[in-house]
C-alpha cells in the first residue's frame, strides 16, 4: 500500500500539532506544581510563625517564673531579714554596751545575709542569660534555688550528658518544659524527693523528671480541659519534634520523660 | 510589501520588544537578544529577497544564521542554569559537538544544502535543555511566581519552537521535494508560522517580565 504525499503532509501536520500539545501540558504541569510549592511554603511559614509565637510565649513565661521567684524571695527571705534587722536596731539600748555590741554584731550578720540574698536574686534576674549558659547549667541553677526551700530532696543526674547543641529556641522551650513539670510537682504532687536525669542516647536528648508524690490518674487528668498543663507540655515538646511520656500510679509518684532528637 | 510576512512581522515585533525592554538590562545574555533579533529580522528579509526577487537558493544564509542561533540560545540556557548550577563545561562541550556535526554535514552535502541534521540535533538538545530547566525549577525549594518569571516564559517559548519544529526538521528533505500547496507556500512554512508566532509571543512576554522585574527592584 502506498501512502500519498497528501497523507504524509497530513501526518506531519498532525505530529507537529501533537508536538505542540505536549509542551503545553508540560507547562501546565510545571505551573500547577509551582502553585503547590507556594501552598507548601505558606504552610511552612505559618508553622514557623506559630513556633515563633510559642517561643515568645515561652520566653515570657520563663521571665514570669523568675519574677514570681523574686517576689517570693523578697517577701519570705529578704523581707524577713530586713524586718529582723529593723526590730534588732530599734531594740538597741545605748546604755547597755555589752548587749549593744552583741546586737550590732547580729545586725551585721543579718545585713551580710541580706546582701548575699540580693546578690543571688540579681543572678536570678538574668533569667534569659541563664538558658544561654546551656540547658544543664540553667536546670542546675533552678534546682539550686529550689533546694534552698528545704522542702525537697533533689537528685540531679547528668552523667550521660555532654553538650546539647540545639538552637537557643529549642533550649528555651525545653527549659520551660522543665519548669512547668517542676511547678506541677511543687503545686500538686506533695512530694519530698525529686529525681532529674539528663541523658543523651544516640541522637536523642532525654529529660526524665520523677517524684515520690501522691501520683495522679494520667488519663483522667488529660481528659480535663486544663489538665495540669500536661497538654501544654505535650504540645510544646511536639513543636520541637519531641515526644512526651507521662507515667503515674496513684500513691507511687509520677514520671515524665521528654525525648527530642537533636 | 513582499518583505512583510507573518514571520518577519512577528520577528520585528519581538525585536522591538527586546529593544524597549532590554536596552537597560544588566545581564549580557538577555541584552544579546537585541542584536540577535535584529540579525534574525535581517536574515529573514534577505531570505525572502533571495527567494522571491533574486531567485537564488537561500540555504547558505540560513546555514550561517544557524551558528548564531546555536551560540545565543546555548549561552542563554547556560545563563539560566547559573543560579542553580555551573554548566560552563557543558556549554563548551555542546559548542564543540555542534560545530563538529555542522562541519561534517556541510562537507557531506558539499555546501549545497541546508544542514537539516544539525538543525534537528540542535532542536533535540534545546528541547532537553528546556526540560532540564523545568527539572531544576521543580527541584528548587524557592518559590517564584511563574506568571511573571522571564526565564520560565523564555524557556517555554524555546520548548514550543524546538519541540514543534522537530517533525519538520526530520522530514525536511521530504518536504523540500514536495510541490508547495496553492503553488505558493509549503506545509513547512505554515507550521513555522505557527511556531514563530508562539516563540516570539512567549519571548516578547518574557522580555516584558524582565523589564517589570527590573523596574520593581530599582
Amino acid at each position: 500500500m502506498q501512502i500519498s504525499s497528501q497523507e504524509i503532509i497530513f501526518l506531519i501536520g498532525l505530529t507537529s500539532l501533537i508536538f505542540l500539545i505536549a509542551p503545553l501540558f508540560l507547562i501546565i504541569y510545571v505551573v500547577s506544581y509551582n502553585r503547590k510549592k507556594k501552598k507548601h511554603q505558606e504552610e511552612k511559614l505559618l508553622l514557623q510563625k506559630t513556633f515563633e509565637n510559642e517561643l515568645l510565649k515561652t520566653q515570657i513565661e520563663v521571665q514570669e517564673q523568675t519574677l514570681k521567684t523574686i517576689a517570693y524571695d523578697l517577701h519570705d527571705n529578704i523581707g524577713q531579714l530586713l524586718s529582723i534587722t529593723t526590730i534588732t536596731l530599734s531594740s538597741i539600748d545605748l546604755d547597755n554596751k555589752d548587749k549593744t555590741a552583741e546586737k550590732l554584731a547580729f545586725v551585721e550578720d543579718l545585713t551580710t545575709r541580706s546582701i548575699k540574698e540580693v546578690k543571688a536574686l540579681s543572678r536570678l534576674l538574668h533569667g534569659e542569660e541563664l538558658v544561654n549558659r546551656g540547658l544543664a547549667a540553667a536546670i542546675e541553677f533552678e534546682l539550686e534555688w529550689l533546694q534552698r526551700s528545704d522542702k525537697f530532696k533533689i537528685n540531679f543526674d547528668k552523667r550521660n550528658f555532654n553538650t546539647f547543641n540545639a538552637d537557643s529556641g529549642k533550649e528555651t522551650i525545653l527549659f520551660r518544659l522543665f519548669q512547668e513539670i517542676i511547678n506541677n510537682i511543687i503545686q500538686h504532687a506533695k512530694a519530698t524527693e525529686i529525681f532529674i536525669t539528663l541523658e543523651q542516647i544516640e541522637n536523642l536528648f532525654k529529660l526524665t523528671i520523677r517524684d515520690n508524690g501522691k501520683g495522679f490518674d494520667v488519663e483522667e487528668t488529660l481528659k480535663r480541659k486544663n489538665g495540669m498543663g500536661l497538654h501544654n507540655i505535650t504540645k510544646r515538646a511536639a513543636m520541637i519534634n519531641g515526644t512526651t511520656s507521662i507515667n503515674s500510679v496513684a500513691g507511687s509518684g509520677s514520671e515524665i520523660i521528654v525525648t527530642i532528637p537533636y | 510589501m513582499m518583505f512583510i510576512t507573518i514571520n518577519t512581522g512577528c520577528e520585528f515585533i519581538c525585536f522591538l520588544a527586546a529593544l524597549i525592554f532590554l536596552i537597560k538590562d544588566k545581564d549580557t545574555a538577555w541584552k544579546l537578544f537585541i542584536p540577535y533579533l535584529l540579525l534574525t529580522c535581517l536574515v529573514e528579509m534577505t531570505g525572502v529577497y533571495m527567494r522571491k526577487v533574486a531567485h537564488v537558493p537561500n540555504y547558505a544564509l540560513y546555514n550561517t544564521f544557524l551558528l548564531f542561533e546555536c551560540g545565543v540560545t546555548g549561552y542563554m540556557f547556560y545563563s539560566l542554569y547559573k543560579p542553580f548550577k555551573s554548566t560552563g563545561k557543558w556549554l563548551i562541550t555542546w559548542y564543540i559537538i555542534f560545530v563538529a556535526v555542522y562541519v561534517a554535514e556541510l562537507v557531506m552535502t558539499h555546501f549545497k544544502a541546508f544542514v537539516s541534521i544539525t538543525a534537528t540535533v540542535m532542536s533535540v538538545v534545546f528541547v532537553l535543555a528546556s526540560l532540564y530547566y523545568y527539572y531544576l525549577k521543580l527541584m528548587d525549594e524557592n518559590f517564584e511566581r511563574l506568571a511573571f518569571s522571564a526565564p520560565f516564559w523564555w524557556v517555554s517559548g524555546a520548548l514550543f519552537f524546538y519541540f514543534g519544529s522537530t517533525t519538520c526538521n526530520i522530514f525536511f528533505d521530504y518536504l523540500s521535494s514536495l510541490k508547495p500547496i496553492n503553488n505558493q507556500l509549503s506545509i513547512r512554512y505554515y507550521i513555522f508560522i505557527l511556531l514563530n508566532i508562539t516563540l516570539y509571543s512567549f519571548w516578547s512576554y518574557a522580555f516584558l517580565c524582565r523589564y517589570l522585574r527590573r523596574k520593581s527592584s530599582s
